[in-house]
């Protein structure tokens, strides 16, 4: 809380900015996780973030993947070679694309040389960053119905000349042919940009 | 994108409905947008659309309007509710395609039924319904909906009967529904473990309550406990939907308020959930309980729910102390919301004025609706189905309107083209002319003298014809250019008016009468003629002429305004008694016309104008008009000079006749006088013209009107200008046939139980099977043996000077030699008359396939298999023999003697006789000839797909073929899509020889069709063994009783 504060009033550094990011991230997917039904409810519980009640998975392996992933993303938004994240929801059964969350991140490189923290209040960011979430939420509104089991994929999409890490492996971008694309709220930490969009099918006239 | 307008989905995402199949953005964001401005044109305009859509659809698959409109209902009223009035749609097109057997097999039609089943008070009996009745039961959507609601409500067991069922009958997409009971035995086995691994543990419940709180509506907010106060929370929620326990916790939260006096709280809690009514086997013979509606209460006396006196004064006495504490602004609030709150303007709506509704379940009224169809007692003397056909009431204006626009549009399609074949002929007479003008100079005054009748030649199927010959003569000495031009203001003048029949009066227009005096007269006649050449004429003897109509009267009467009443005040046309009694309905609407009449034109009539009169006196006799007679003038004096009769009018009849001795009828372009004098004057002749009418409008509004403008247009013009040049002159074999006869007088006018006198014999006519364009079939009976037999004579007629059908005979004949048997028509006569050509065939059985079709339900295999034998059979020896029929259809098959009388015929091949060939090509002559779509066949749905890069002409007989076989099997015409460049049937064909057949024959592509056919006989040939031979006997006797009863010939 203290480290809070004091970041507060220093604005907004690059570690931090990825910090915030990443962690936007992690309750964002599971966020989408519990919302779009692919994995049984059960499996979450409640916390309280972002002045919302959000729900994390409890699931041990999922867990341990999706924090992998998230630190693996911190790092990376540290260095801004990150430009995207996706998380894909397909189909168990046919392997068929039906959702693609996709979150489009603008780094600003200039911050790497920067050493003065930039001037943004963490709860601005906090707002914005729930303003996506409960976007998120409200996808229910328009979305189809999952009706067979899921699963997720995340796809992530960096700068050309990284190597890829252990335990990842390079994909195609899996985009759903004939899909409606609907953009979300977009939040900044004033060094990395996400902009949120999500595709789905187009429901048959 | 701006964020401002993406923010619309999400200010209103408590009112959007989710939808299955997910929401179009666009869409739901112009609908949340629209209904903010209540701007609703544009909604209402489409929904008009599909309204009109629903009620004039002349397609062959009804369903498919009824889906669009449902699902863009669902689209653009996010919100449901009673804007967008789904249920009741839904109830609509249930109660419209009822009974429709083609449908019970397709996903749409389930689909429908199961989202109507989201507004029944009890879905479950709605599902039961439809597998007792079979509707989707091949469906896996079926099983799977039905599964969920059950799993809802915690019956397991049954849910898992259900897609047991499913799996057993193998219902559709298969791996669907194996893939949702998979997971459904998963959930139900994990629920099991969960359950077991709780019980042991009983007094966790109240800690599992806390830690997942869940609160029961309406509930005590009382505080509880004593050191903490806290709200007792008991929540309910699908995240305990399976935990039996909380379900016990929250029971005595919500037995609290029973004790709570006046008026009873809904209560979600205790409606909903397991205490479902048990299902009962035949739910639709007892209607379900109701619903427990939410907020509604049956009407009842206000005073009785009073509350004491002494409340009502103390209320106002209360004073509030002022709050000691100051309420707690969040800081966020001082910001900008990201997502602003937004009061939903339409909410207000809700609070308007709701009638308690009766409360009755909709399933019910289904069915109550489908008892009553089933026995029907009233006879509904109007187009009912029409007025109520979609959500919204059409009133008979709109319907008249829009059957006038249908037609209106067609006919300036006709005429358009029309037009333009004239355009062309006449440009070539014109040049024709140039060409002789510069020749003999000299003899320019002679010339022109001549030229009328060269320039006016036949082909009397157009109306226009008339003109052109009147015009020819009047301008035939000036310019050509001048000519044409002259054409034109003619047939802005003439032809227009007549053109108008929903018009009830027009305005009278002096100028126009006068200068077109003479030659509407012939304008008209000639276009009457065109419309309906030989009009069958029932009843229309025994009654005395009128001399003081004058034909021109008659024709405007007859004009298109009356077949537009018809369709209305008759309804669907199948209400044919009207006809029977004509007096009622006929005079009531004559005389709804004349009470809004207004009747000043009367005066304006009476004041004798001196031009007037002079061209009434002209018209009154015939013999002094200025234009030519021609053959057309005597066809149309001979209809129309029919007996009149003026017994039986009323008093203002009577007066209004009068007006018509001093008119004379001679308002040629219709004021509102003259129809209104027509109207009393020409009540009884106009009768029979409305019978006939009646009769022919079915084929009009039904799916071939497209057809009939292809054909008017192109198809009858191109075939009788090259069949006239091909028989021009007679070929030999023709006229020196001994069955060939020339006549020298005019068609005889050929009627329904009259007689006919063709050669020396007198024939009665029985039976009229169609009449297409200007060909018609009758069954006739020779005069002298009055005694119907199953036998008799089959005449055909074509009003064309043209023995086509006799040439196509004698040249099947000719090149089939000893094939050509009993599936034709041996020595038939030929009767060429001046203006019209019969044929007449011996020994024909009175029915055709058409009345098999139509008169039994279902065609057993044997004589499916027996026809299709004979059709194959036919067509591979008009093949062979180089023709093309080129109308294929059921009722151009006339059924043999292996049909009509089984036991004495055994060979195979007897089944079919074929003696119509108004369509028939000789690709021995006509080997040019490409126009694949002036065949009938080609204006059909399957037939524009599948002929669309047609290389053979065969190729639409073939079309022909497998379209009587699917009608045969399924009772409907086929539908086809193409997959992977092979053409397939979209109707499920269960039987594989079938559908190897149909598929065969719709991928001919071109090859030689011969071999194909013959191909197909032989196997079916192969089927044909003895035990065949016993079932086909038994079929036959079956099929004979069927077609006994069919309304015959009397």
């Amino acid at each position: 809380m203290a480290k809070q504060v004091g970041r507060e009033q220093q604005g907004i550094t690059l570690r931090g900015s990825a910090e915030i990011v990443a962690e936007f991230f992690s309750y964002g997917i599971n966020s989408i996780l519990y919302q779009r039904g692919i994995y049984p409810p059960e499996t979450f519980t409640r916390v309280q973030k972002y002045g919302l009640t959000l729900l994390i998975t409890t699931d041990p392996e999922l867990k341990n993947y999706l924090n992998n992933v998230v630190e693996q993303m911190k790092e990376w938004l540290y260095k801004c070679i990150v430009q995207r994240l996706v998380v894909v929801i397909s189909s168990i059964e046919n392997n068929e694309v039906l959702e693609r969350w996709q979150f489009d991140i603008e780094c600003d490189k200039t911050a790497k040389d920067e050493n003065e923290p930039r001037e943004k209040s963490q709860k601005v960011i906090q707002d914005e960053i729930r303003s996506v979430i409960r976007q998120i939420t409200a996808t229910v509104t328009f979305l189809p119905l999952l009706e067979t089991a899921c699963a997720f994929d995340l796809l992530i999409y960096t700068d050309k000349d990284l190597a890829v890490p252990e335990k990842w492996e390079e994909s195609g971008p899996q985009f759903i042919a004939n899909s409606e694309e609907v953009r979300l709220r977009s939040f900044t930490t004033t060094i990395h940009k996400v902009n949120s969009t999500v595709a789905y099918k187009i429901p048959s006239h | 994108m701006s964020q401002d307008c993406s923010d619309e989905w999400e200010l209103s995402k408590e009112n959007v409905q989710p939808l299955r199949q997910g929401r179009v953005m666009s869409t739901l964001q112009e609908a949340l947008a629209q209904q903010e401005t209540s701007i609703h044109t544009a909604f209402q305009l489409k929904r008009q659309e599909f309204e009109s859509k629903i009620r004039f659809y002349s397609g062959d698959d009804p369903l498919d309007v009824w889906d669009r409109y449902i699902k863009w209902t669902e689209q653009t009223f996010p919100q449901g509710g009673k804007e967008s009035n789904l249920p009741a749609l839904l109830e609509r097109a249930v109660k419209a395609l009822n009974e429709q057997k083609q449908y019970y097999k397709d996903p749409r039609y389930l689909n429908v039924w199961l989202k109507f089943g989201n507004y029944c008070n009890e879905p479950l009996d709605l599902y039961s319904y439809l597998h007792s009745q079979e509707i989707g039961t091949t469906l896996a959507l079926l099983y799977i909906t039905w599964a969920e609601v059950l799993e809802a409500r915690g019956s397991f067991k049954k849910a898992d009967l259900i897609l047991q069922e499913g799996l057993q009958r193998k219902a559709e997409p298969l791996d669907r529904l194996q893939s949702h009971h998979r997971q459904f035995q998963t959930r139900v086995s994990r629920q099991t473990v969960l359950g077991l691994e709780e019980t042991p543990d009983e007094e966790e419940t109240g800690l599992l309550g806390a830690a997942e709180p869940q609160r029961t509506s309406l509930a005590d907010l009382k505080g509880r406990g004593k050191k903490k106060v806290r709200a007792p929370i008991s929540r309910v929620g699908d995240a305990l939907r399976a935990t039996n326990q909380t379900r016990s916790f929250q029971t005595p939260a919500s037995q609290q308020l029973s004790s709570n006096p006046g008026f009873a709280v809904f209560d979600e809690n205790s409606a909903s959930g397991p205490e479902v009514p048990v299902l009962t086997p035949q739910p639709w013979t007892a209607p379900p309980a109701p619903r427990a509606k939410e907020n509604e209460l049956s009407a009842g006396p206000w005073n009785s729910g009073r509350r004491p006196r002494s409340s009502v004064n103390s209320g106002p006495e209360v004073s509030y102390p002022l709050p000691n504490f100051t309420p707690y602004v969040e800081e966020s609030a001082q910001l900008q919301a990201m997502t602003p709150c937004k009061i939903e303007p339409s909410i207000n709506r809700v609070l308007s004025a709701r009638k308690p509704e009766k409360e009755e379940d909709p399933l019910q009224r289904v069915q109550n609706y489908q008892q009553d169809t089933q026995e029907k007692k009233e006879m509904i003397m109007y187009c009912k189905d029409k007025v109520y056909a979609g959500v919204e009431e059409f009133s008979l204006e709109e319907i008249r309107a829009e059957i006038y626009r249908k037609k209106a549009k067609k006919k300036t399609e006709e005429e358009m083209q029309a037009i333009a074949q004239e355009m062309d002929k006449i440009q070539r007479k014109i040049e024709e002319l140039e060409k002789k003008l510069k020749k003999k100079e000299g003899d320019e005054q002679q010339q022109s003298c001549e030229q009328p009748p060269e320039i006016t030649e036949p082909s009397p199927s157009f109306g226009l014809q008339g003109f052109t010959s009147s015009s020819a003569t009047e301008v035939g000495e000036k310019q050509p250019q001048l000519q044409r031009a002259s054409w034109f203001s003619i047939t802005g003048d003439g032809l227009l008016p007549p053109q108008d029949p929903a018009a009830f009066f027009t305005v009278f227009d002096e100028s126009s009468t006068l200068s077109n005096q003479n030659m509407s007269c012939s304008a008209d006649h000639a276009q009457k003629s065109a419309r309906c050449p030989l009009a069958v004429h029932k009843s229309s003897d025994s009654l005395p002429a009128n001399e003081n109509v004058s034909p021109e009267a008659c024709d405007e009467l007859n004009g298109t305004e009356p077949l537009a009443e018809d369709a209305i005040v008759t309804g669907s046309y199948k209400n044919q008694t009207i006809c029977a009694n004509p007096e009622d309905t006929c005079d009531f609407v004559r005389a709804a016309h004349l009470a809004s009449t207004p009747f000043h034109g009367v005066v304006a009539q009476r004041i004798p104008d001196p031009g007037l009169s002079q061209s009434v006196l002209k018209e009154n006799c015939p013999e002094a008009k200025s234009t030519p007679p021609n053959q057309e003038m005597l066809v149309c004096e001979g209809v129309y000079n029919e007996p009149l009769c003026v017994n039986k009018l009323s008093p203002i009849m009577e007066a209004s006749l009068e007006d018509t001795h001093s008119s004379g009828g001679s308002v040629s372009s219709g004021s509102s006088l003259s129809s209104v004098t027509q109207i009393s004057t020409m009540k009884y002749p106009h009768i029979p013209q409305k019978l006939e009418l009646a009769h022919s409008l079915p084929a009009e509004t039904a799916a071939d009107s497209g057809r009939i403008i292809g054909d008017d247009a192109t198809g009858i013009l191109w075939s009788t200008e090259q069949r006239k040049k091909l028989l021009d002159p007679m070929p030999e074999s023709l006229t020196a046939s001994p069955y060939f006869h020339l006549e020298t007088g005019p068609l005889p006018i050929i009627e329904l139980e009259k007689d006919v006198e063709l050669g020396n014999d007198t024939y009665c006519i029985k039976w009229k099977y169609w009449t297409k364009e200007e060909n018609k079939m009758f069954f006739a009976i020779p005069a002298s043996i009055p005694q119907l037999d199953a036998k008799g004579f089959a005449i055909k007629v074509y009003s064309q000077p043209i023995p086509w059908d006799f040439y196509i005979t004698l040249q099947l004949q000719e090149r089939l030699n000893a094939d050509f048997d009993q599936n034709f028509s041996e020595n038939c006569c030929c009767y060429l008359f001046q203006d019209g050509c019969a044929v007449l065939h011996r020994d024909i059985n009175r029915f055709t396939l058409g009345d098999i079709i139509r008169g039994s339900k279902t065609i057993t295999e044997e004589v499916i298999l027996l026809v299709v034998y004979n059709l194959l059979g036919v067509v591979e020896k008009l093949h062979n023999a180089e023709v093309v029929h080129g109308d294929l259809n059921p009722d151009v098959f006339f059924l043999g003697d292996r049909i009509c009388d089984p036991f004495a015929n055994e060979e195979m091949m007897r089944a079919l006789k074929i003696v119509d060939f108004s369509h028939s090509l000789d690709l021995r002559l006509q080997s040019r000839v490409s126009l694949l779509n002036s065949f009938p066949i080609s204006q059909t749905p399957h037939g524009q797909q599948l002929l669309v890069k047609c290389p053979s002409l065969y190729q639409v007989d073939l079309v022909a073929i497998a379209d009587i076989v699917h009608l045969m099997l399924f009772g409907d015409h086929i539908q086809v899509y193409q997959e992977d460049s092979i053409w397939k049937i979209s109707q499920n064909v269960s039987n594989d020889f079938w559908s190897k057949l149909l598929g065969r024959i719709v991928n001919a592509d071109g090859k030689s069709t011969v071999p194909l056919l013959r191909a197909l006989r032989l196997e079916i040939n192969d089927m044909f063994d003895s035990s065949f031979q016993g079932r086909l006997c038994e079929s036959l006797v079956e099929l004979g009783e069927t077609l006994g009863e069919l309304p015959g010939i009397s």
